[in-house]
């Protein structure tokens, strides 16, 4: 499933527990800063083959935030 | 006023091993670290180096500081642990947070670097990783010196091709001398053993694969090493004020650049430098007992050093010692400047002097005492370490045995 991929991407550059990630869990809760989150984006682009614009970047908070540009951007590339 | 700096401080990571306890053993032993390239690199013709050996990075770092530290980092950060260790400084004390770091690096960081190129060039990737800059970028090393010792003082980096390290501790010093900081930990790191530079180094066709025999008649060119080399310089009355252990005065420096070829030495820009240091250090020629020679064990280099000494020393130089310490450590470009003064910072202190490895037949333009394949024990009471440059920059270094 979809969190299960996120939350490997995750654990790649926080090295946290994947069973700790929830669709509610904070990145910043993580300890993920700015550094790790461009590093996350950049796995998450690589991983499901996409481009995640920088405008997106101040609306991701949580690990659902994540799953939902996921989301989106599978509608875009469907449409 | 005049401020003396000295050293209180030493460290190193080599071909040699992992700090400078076994680094020194290495130099006393006459033991070259230069050994076939493990695994070999395809299609690379250079096939022998002195990489630092049975090194884990993650012995010294969490997986997560790894992630941004470049190879050329990690020895950065690694021999400055050791040199503010062997001080007698703790992170978090005032004196080291106001300190200076200033390091050296002659080609940065070059894994980084190459293991993008990899994935856009060859690999046909769209995307760079995110580190890449800051990862790989020159002052890199610098950065991670500064955060992993909570140096909070000047900190940057320098270069100056081989002789960064050299440059590097210079400017150390003579910020100590304007009274701008009482203390800096100086330096050069590199890690060169990348196909890309390989590559490079290969078609410059100055590389042996034979071994590194400095001024020896067979010499057939330098052997690439890795490593980085860190001292820890103070003011006198700062050293004298918390009971430092002194190993040296660090007495002056000469340098000069050749304007000139871009690759061939120039004997008179290394003259040059020589005689500048010992102006500077205030010492005569007659004074000096033994060089640390740039001594990269190429046809040319080897012929126009010896020929500089002999211009500044006349009849001192066949009286002094010379030996090039790349013969052991193998010439880790920028870091070889820093490992090699800190050779002849230990020299002046265990009173031995370190030998030129791998000599067999003398060479009748390089005439000099070479203190071929064994150490020497005999007191220096002042000692010169050369490094010359790629791009004709040229630093030498002096060093007194310390008196109050």
């Amino acid at each position: 499933m979809l969190l299960d991929k996120v939350a490997d991407v995750i654990v790649k550059t926080v090295h946290c527990d994947a069973s700790d990630i929830t669709p509610e869990t904070e990145l910043a809760a993580l300890g993920v800063d700015s550094l790790k989150a461009i590093t996350i984006l950049f796995e998450l682009e690589e991983v499901f083959d996409i481009e995640i614009p920088n405008e997106v970047i101040p609306s991701i908070v949580t690990v659902n935030d994540i799953l939902e540009r996921l989301e989106e951007a599978d509608l875009a590339a469907a449409s | 006023m005049n401020r003396r700096v000295l050293i209180t401080g030493v460290g190193a990571i080599s071909g040699l091993g992992l700090d400078a306890a076994s680094f020194w053993d290495g130099l006393k032993a006459g033991r070259s670290a230069i050994e076939p390239l493990d695994p070999p690199i395809p299609d690379v013709k250079i096939s022998i180096g002195a990489t630092v050996p049975e090194f884990d990075p993650g012995d010294y770092f969490s997986q997560d500081e790894l992630t941004i530290l470049d190879r050329f980092s990690q020895l950065a950060v690694i021999a400055a642990q050791q040199a503010v260790n062997d001080a007698g400084l703790i992170r978090g004390e005032k004196m080291l947070t106001d300190a200076a770091a200033i390091i050296g690096s002659g080609c940065g960081g070059k894994h980084t670097d190459e293991a993008t190129y990899v994935q856009l060039y060859k690999k046909q990737k769209s995307r760079a990783h995110p580190l890449t800059i800051p990862k790989g970028m020159p002052s890199a090393a610098a950065s991670m010196v500064s955060y992993h010792l909570g140096i909070k003082g000047p900190a940057f980096a320098l270069a100056s091709a081989c002789a960064s390290g050299s440059h590097a501790i210079i400017q150390g010093m003579t910020m100590i001398q304007s009274g701008m900081i009482d203390m800096a930990l100086v330096g050069a790191s590199d890690a060169p053993f990348t196909y890309g530079l390989l590559k490079s180094w290969d078609a410059l066709r100055v590389a042996s694969n034979d071994t590194c025999r400095p001024f020896s008649k067979d010499r057939s060119g330098m052997v690439l090493g890795e490593g980085a080399g860190m001292l820890l310089l103070e003011s006198e009355h700062h050293a004298l004020n918390r009971g430092a252990k002194v190993y040296a005065e660090l007495a002056g420096c000469g340098m000069t650049s050749d304007a000139g070829h871009i690759t061939r030495p120039d004997v008179e820009g290394i003259t040059n430098a020589i005689i500048n240091a010992l102006h500077h250090a205030e010492l005569n020629s007659e004074q000096i007992d033994y060089i640390n020679a740039h001594g990269t064990a190429t046809p040319t280099n080897d012929v126009v050093e010896t020929e500089a000494i002999k211009r500044v020393f006349g009849k001192h130089a066949y009286e002094l010692a010379i030996s090039s310490t790349k013969s052991m450590h193998g010439h880790a470009l920028g870091a070889s400047s820093a490992l090699e003064l800190v050779a002849t910072t230990l020299a002046m202190h265990h009173e031995l002097i370190p030998p030129t490895a791998n000599f067999t037949v003398a060479d009748e333009a390089c005439d000099l005492d070479y203190v071929p394949n064994m150490a020497r024990k005999q007191r220096i009471d002042a000692a010169i370490s050369n490094s010359f440059a790629f791009g004709g920059l040229n630093a030498v270094i002096a060093l007194k045995r310390y008196s109050e």
